[in-house]
């Protein structure tokens, strides 16, 4: 145990801790990832690598199971709608908050961050009650999940926007207004422009947001037609399912992985060095 | 001619803070003209005013005698070099140049003309396609001044516009600037805290102090005839001798320094009561003890310091004051080691007398910030 007290190097108690940890997180997700690859039924016992999950089985594979390919369907969907909606919503808001500058943007810089904040459960509820009783005209279903999963994720793209305006700085919008464009002159050639990386950066995590979203996007459910892949483990998973669910949860999490890694180098592509410890904390998310 | 600017009362307040106060100032057209002062004397927001970003709290602007205090900076004919030069990173040199033609009524093929004379007048042809992050500095600059000329503005202002160049570049494009400026005969407001730069590049200076503006004129009688302490400490290196003036006498003053009488043919002739004697470094005469004569007082070597061509003497005056010295190294055989009594002549016709004024600080009391949200 003599190299476990070497005064000279690192401490190594540190880095077999971080190991420890970082196995035990992944433990878990590989196992599961690794039976949506079984020859066989069975969820625990390993009979040899096939696709059959995916799409070999002509009854059992997602790809032929209408409940799994619709539940599919209608995350991606709802997806796409939430980031369109967010993200331009979320990069006007940041503009308007960067430049207000008087008295009360404190207090909306921090109710801001107030969805980040509160438990998903408490906001899910809310926004149940909100659209059974106030808006009950829209009831629930696509359209009060879509609205639901834009009302946390926007949090995201303000916070992401925001700080890429700020290590922008007001120079070039200056510059340009000093050159004669007027207002919607220099948001399009220059703002716009120079937020793309922290614009596409903000629809990645959008996407991967409202795909692995669960609280909010089953309270605001309607019915099965409006079931989503994260709804449809969370009631599969104690049955007695085949491998087929695991092959559908690592579909989502592919796509969310692969989102969120393509976010992350757009971003690091393009903001350049500045850019490069915001990227950073855009890994950690 | 167009491009004369005028100041009238122009004030600018940050909350409590007031930044520029009052400041008239008379830009004639086709001048270089610059505000020099040190950090936080106002220079840089009155430049900000004069380019419309920053509102002024009172007071007017006039471009060629139209009051654009309250226009905002996409209407003024007026064009901005930043300090950082602020060119869009997103577009290359081509792009960043024709980027304000798209607001001037100019077809395809004339924008595209302008362009390629810009870049030939700030010798850039064939850069047309690089991105600004393959430029050096100096090149940085010169598309940063291409694209503010390519509008033809009646004044080009100049924000430190050579404070991020390394010393050797600064010298080579301050002859070019300046040379650039007699060429085209835009009117150039330049804001530097450089003091060798203001004096070596402009056809007029004003030396601004606290928001306010100290003295204004040709840098030649600016620095001749400074009318402040503050003037006079800021413009190059000078002596400031407390003295006693006892009033006129003949074509000069009479004042007393110490123990000795001296006469000063320069400034406030007329003063009395304190004030301060004021003498350029190069203008004391470095002679040896006891040497016989008016205007001459004797004083101690406190530190000499070799300059190759020129020798510095600190010399300390029996009142306590020390009094700085150059002279050319011409092998003159005195000897300057320390504690080397010796005497200082000081010409009546070098010595100034700087009655005290009523704002004059020295550069050193000032605060360092520029303004709220200055660079």
């Amino acid at each position: 145990m003599s190299w476990l007290r070497n005064p000279w190097g690192q401490p190594r108690f540190l880095p077999l801790l971080t190991g420890a940890y970082i196995l035990w997180s992944i433990i878990p997700v590989a196992i599961a990832v690794l039976f949506a690859f079984n020859d066989g039924r069975s969820r625990t016992t390993w009979q040899g690598f096939s696709m059959r999950w995916f799409t070999g089985d002509p009854t059992g594979s997602v790809a032929h199971n209408p409940e799994y390919t619709a539940a599919l369907e209608h995350t991606l969907i709802l997806a796409l709608i939430c980031v369109v909606i967010t993200v331009p919503l979320g990069v006007a808001l940041a503009l308007g908050l960067q430049r207000w500058r008087g008295r009360g943007s404190g207090s909306v810089n921090t109710l801001m961050l107030l969805p980040l904040v509160t438990p998903e459960l408490v906001m899910g509820v809310a926004l149940l009650l909100l659209f059974l009783n106030i808006f009950n005209g829209w009831g629930i279903g696509t359209t009060a999940q879509a609205i639901g999963q834009v009302t946390f994720a926007i949090s995201y793209v303000v916070v992401i926007v925001r700080g890429r305006l700020v290590s922008i700085g007001r120079e070039y919008e200056e510059a340009a207004a000093d050159l004669g464009a007027p207002l919607h002159g220099r948001l399009l050639r220059v703002v716009l422009p120079l937020l793309a990386p922290a614009i596409l950066a903000s629809a990645g995590i959008v996407f991967a947001l409202s795909i692995d979203d669960f609280v909010v996007t089953q309270y605001l459910a309607g019915g099965s037609d409006t079931n989503t892949v994260s709804m449809l483990l969370y009631a599969t998973a104690r049955g007695a399912p085949t491998p087929a669910l695991n092959a559908l949860a690592t579909i989502t999490l592919v796509l969310t992985l692969v989102t969120l890694a393509l976010a992350y180098l757009v971003y690091r592509k393009f903001a350049g060095a500045g850019g490069a410890a915001e990227a950073a904390t855009l890994g950690e998310m | 001619m167009e491009g004369e600017v005028k100041l009238e009362t122009l004030t600018k307040s940050f909350g409590a803070v007031v930044a520029v106060d009052g400041i008239d100032l008379h830009m004639p057209p086709g001048e270089f003209f610059t505000m020099v002062g040190p950090s936080g004397c106002g220079k840089t927001t009155t430049l900000r005013m004069i380019a419309g970003f920053e509102r002024p709290t009172s007071g007017q602007i006039l471009l060629d005698g139209i009051d654009v205090a309250q226009t905002p900076p996409h209407r003024r004919n007026v064009n901005t070099v930043f300090q950082s030069y602020a060119l869009f990173p997103h577009l290359n040199v081509a792009d960043n140049v024709a980027f304000g033609l798209k607001y001037r009524k100019a077809t395809k093929d004339e924008r595209r003309s302008r362009v390629a004379e810009m870049l030939g007048l700030v010798q850039l042809t064939g850069f047309e396609k690089r991105m600004p992050s393959e430029l050096s500095g100096g090149q940085q600059q010169r598309v940063a001044l291409a694209r503010a000329l390519v509008l033809r503005p009646r004044v080009l202002l100049l924000d430190e516009p050579l404070g991020a160049l390394d010393a050797r570049l600064r010298k080579d494009l301050q002859v070019e600037l300046k040379a650039l400026q007699a060429e085209i005969g835009v009117t150039f407001v330049f804001v530097t805290h450089d003091q060798e730069e203001a004096l070596t590049m402009s056809d007029r200076i004003a030396v601004m102090n606290g928001g306010h503006v100290e003295q204004a004129g040709p840098p030649q009688a600016v620095y001749e005839e400074p009318q402040t302490f503050f003037v006079a400490d800021f413009l190059g290196v000078s002596n400031l001798i407390g003295a006693q003036a006892r009033g006129k006498d003949g074509n000069g003053c009479r004042i007393q320094i110490g123990e000795r009488s001296l006469m000063a043919q320069q400034g406030a002739i007329d003063a009395q009561g304190t004030v301060k004697a004021m003498i350029r470094p190069e203008r004391v005469r470095v002679e040896p003890q006891n040497t016989p004569g008016d205007n001459r007082l004797p004083g101690m070597v406190e530190h000499a310091v070799f300059l190759g061509s020129f020798r510095e003497l600190r010399v300390r005056l029996p009142g306590g004051d020390v009094v700085k010295a150059v002279f050319p190294n011409d092998g003159s055989p005195l000897t300057f080691d320390e504690g080397t009594p010796l005497t200082l002549h000081f010409p009546p016709e070098a010595l100034r007398v700087l009655a005290p004024s009523t704002d004059g600080a020295a550069p050193d009391d000032v605060p360092e910030e520029e303004s709220p949200n200055g660079h």
